[in-house]
């Protein structure tokens, strides 16, 4: 095969709402920017998926011309945030979160989405259409597209990234892109949990890609399972409807016993813990729970009904989400259907986001020179636990990593890529296609999905995580170097993607299961069944996972601390997911 | 009670191989609430790795709409379109002048 070269200034790896907004930025500068999809365009990742919500302190809002709740602050919604996080968030993120989010829905909405409702602080859209907003600006600004390509490896010299190794999917060839700087926007890595409620193209490809050349990511541990996610039927599974109808209309969360989930819950936990985003944390752990004491059912999940819900609001709230009870191609009506006779279906937690990733400074860079993260990849605005937006996240932090990330390449110049790197790297991708005798990528892949589902769920303990580790430690030295696939041509191979993917599933659950063992205390959505208490007093930090000889390995360093001065002692963890509730400003609304 | 099972018919293509298509069946453990999606992972998984259809970036819950193909003879979403206990399913792709590989389409220009 002949070798095609693609050069550029600066490559964005990653087609969702982060990618795109960085490199509509970078290109603001007049220099070469190229974005690299591993789908199509505008329908890859999470983004399109999301509901979508975008939060803003309601000041802002107002200033825009939504209605937010005026007595809403900058300060108001950084205590907020930061109190959500368990205090684990890099303060320093959040600022520019909040400094920044008023001037990116500004330029949504200039580019053209549609607003469905607000709240006090928060406006919601649909992710698509937020999607399609942001490709039509990138091809007015003259980004390069590049969709159905796979970034496989970064490539370096000198101490600096200099290119990436990309495949195109449909032909099986590679792309050498040399660049003067990188921006990692690839997202999180459900497709290491099943059942997920993420894009199958999310493997982490982007964070296992610069940890490799040695980035360090962080917080591994902390990943947000959303409640209430469809377990069956299995056309349905992983659907977050549930979980978006409950949300604003309640509803009745009961076990195999017929017994309420919630009974003995403190009253906050119950109402707050339920009727706000703080659900995605709480009634996960309600959940994982029952499970775990044996009162789940079938698919290891709980029954959601209508309960005392009113069945004319709920219709009228289904009706403005899922018009008809459809939400594109989906058709709820045999579940609208059940929610009017008060039937139950069987709903539990699914990974849904990813608090950790790369490890990045306020200009978002990584600790390797030439390469930025931003988004679900980067590491730090939400600390141990999300409930503000997300979709804020990418789009203020794909701007700046973007514009930083341009001025970088247009400094620097860029190093050719060491020798025989390329090469090499196209030699290892290449391997699981001679190989003989070797396990199957897809069953591999679910054993291991199955077994993250259950040993990296809400509830953790050391025996469980042990014995993960161990298991992902003898495939990642026996069984992935030893691949092999049933079909060996170059075209959409499937099994070949699957084992390309493998090694980065692998690696970040790795990191994952030894952060979370490393962390002997519960905080936000990590909790551990034998450390079942919050110690401000020695794990006010973020865990660290760098690249070392012999594989990984786990450190931590201090929360980055500016307006909030963290708690102190140790405290059991609901009580202190009660405080931090009750700590919250006295703004309304989800968030 | 026994465990039902459907048959599925296949329309497999090859681009390194002959143009015409070749019917390949398979014996699917039947679950109720299945989709043709779950249909084609089942066979993936447990059945014939070499068979492909669009997955490498699917959402699996009919938002990107990508997953087109032909599902006893009507176009549709393979992650949407239910399968039923009763009888055979035939699934093909969506248009078999565009064809990449099995059921997967090409790009359009």
């Amino acid at each position: 095969m002949t070798e095609t070269y693609h050069d550029t200034d600066v490559l964005v790896v990653g087609g969702g709402g982060a990618g795109f907004r960085a490199a509509i930025e970078a290109a603001r500068a007049g220099i070469r920017v190229t974005l690299v999809s591993k789908g199509p365009l505008a329908r890859s990742g999470a983004s399109p998926m999301a509901g979508a919500d975008f939060t803003l302190d309601g000041k802002s809002m107002n200033e825009l011309g939504r209605e937010g709740d005026v007595n809403d602050s900058k300060e108001k919604v950084f205590n907020d945030i930061v109190t959500q996080g368990w205090y684990l968030n890099n303060q320093k993120l959040v600022e520019q979160y909040i400094n920044t989010a008023k001037s990116q829905l500004s330029d949504l909405m200039d580019w053209g989405i549609d607003i469905t409702l607000s709240d006090e602080r928060a406006i919601f859209t649909s992710g698509i259409g937020i999607m399609d907003a942001l490709l039509k600006q990138a091809r007015t600004v003259g980004v390069e597209l590049l969709e159905d390509v796979s970034i496989l490896e970064l490539v370096t010299n000198d101490g600096r990234v200099t290119g990436a190794l990309g495949l195109d999917v449909r032909t099986g060839s590679f792309i050498r892109f040399r660049a003067g700087a990188i921006v990692i926007a690839s997202g999180g890595w459900h497709k290491a949990f099943w059942p997920n409620t993420g894009m199958r193209d999310l493997s982490g490809d982007g964070i296992a890609a610069a940890l490799r050349v040695g980035a360090d990511i962080g917080n591994m541990e902390f990943i947000t399972f959303c409640c209430n996610v469809f377990y069956a039927p299995p056309i349905w599974m992983g659907s977050i409807a549930p979980y978006i109808l409950s949300l604003i209309c309640g509803g009745r969360l009961s076990d195999r016993n017929g017994d309420d989930l919630l009974s003995g819950f403190d009253p906050v936990l119950q109402q707050k813990g339920v009727l706000t985003e703080w659900n995605k944390s709480f009634l996960s752990y309600v959940s994982a729970q029952a499970a775990r004491e044996g009162r789940g059912l079938e698919c290891g999940g709980v029954h959601y009904s209508r309960g005392d819900a009113d069945w004319g609001f709920m219709q009228m709230v289904g009706g403005l989400i899922f018009p008809n009870w459809k939400y594109k191609a989906i058709d709820f009506s045999a579940w609208a259907e059940k929610l009017e006779k008060n039937e139950p279906v069987e709903v539990g937690p699914a990974v849904e986001y990813f608090d950790g990733g790369i490890v990045v400074n306020e200009r978002f860079e990584t600790t390797m020179p030439g390469l930025y993260a931003a988004g679900e990849a980067a590491l730090g605005t939400f600390g141990a636990n999300r409930v503000f937006s997300a979709i804020t996240e990418m789009l203020v932090q794909g701007k700046d990593a973007g514009r930083f990330a341009a001025e970088f390449a247009g400094t620097e110049k860029s190093p050719d890529p060491r020798k025989n790197a390329f090469r090499e790297a196209e030699d290892r991708a290449c391997a699981p296609l001679s190989g003989t005798g070797g396990e199957s990528p897809p069953v591999v892949r679910r054993k291991i999905q199955e077994a993250a589902h259950s040993r990296l769920g809400p509830i953790r303990c050391d025996k469980e995580l042990t014995e993960f580790i161990d298991m992902l430690e003898d495939i990642q030295k026996n069984v992935l170097s030893n691949l092999s696939v049933s079909y060996t041509g170059r075209t959409y191979n499937k099994e070949w993607f699957d084992a390309l993917e493998l090694p980065n599933i692998v690696e970040l659950l790795l990191a994952s299961a030894r952060s979370a063992r490393f962390r002997t205390e519960s905080r936000g959505v990590h909790f551990r069944e034998d450390f079942p208490h919050t110690d401000n007093d020695s794990w006010l930090c973020e865990s660290i996972v760098s690249k070392s000889e012999d594989g990984t390995t786990v450190s931590s360093r201090p929360v980055t601390v500016t307006a909030m001065t963290p708690p102190v002692g140790k405290t059991p963890y609901l009580q202190m997911m009660k405080t931090l509730i009750e700590a919250h400003s006295d703004t309304g609304g989800k968030h | 009670m026994a465990q039902k099972e459907i048959i599925v018919t296949v329309l497999r293509t090859d681009p390194d191989g002959s143009d015409a298509g070749t019917k390949k069946r398979y014996t699917v453990p039947f679950t109720d609430g299945m989709s043709a999606m779950n249909v084609l992972d089942y066979i993936y998984q447990h059945l014939d790795s070499s068979i492909a259809y669009y997955d490498h970036a699917g959402c699996g819950l009919g938002i990107c709409a990508r997953c087109t193909g032909r599902i006893n003879g009507k176009a549709g979403l393979f992650c949407q379109t239910p399968v039923d206990g009763g009888g055979e399913l035939v699934l093909e792709p969506v248009n078999k002048d565009r064809v990449q590989r099995d059921l997967v389409m090409k790009k359009k220009k």
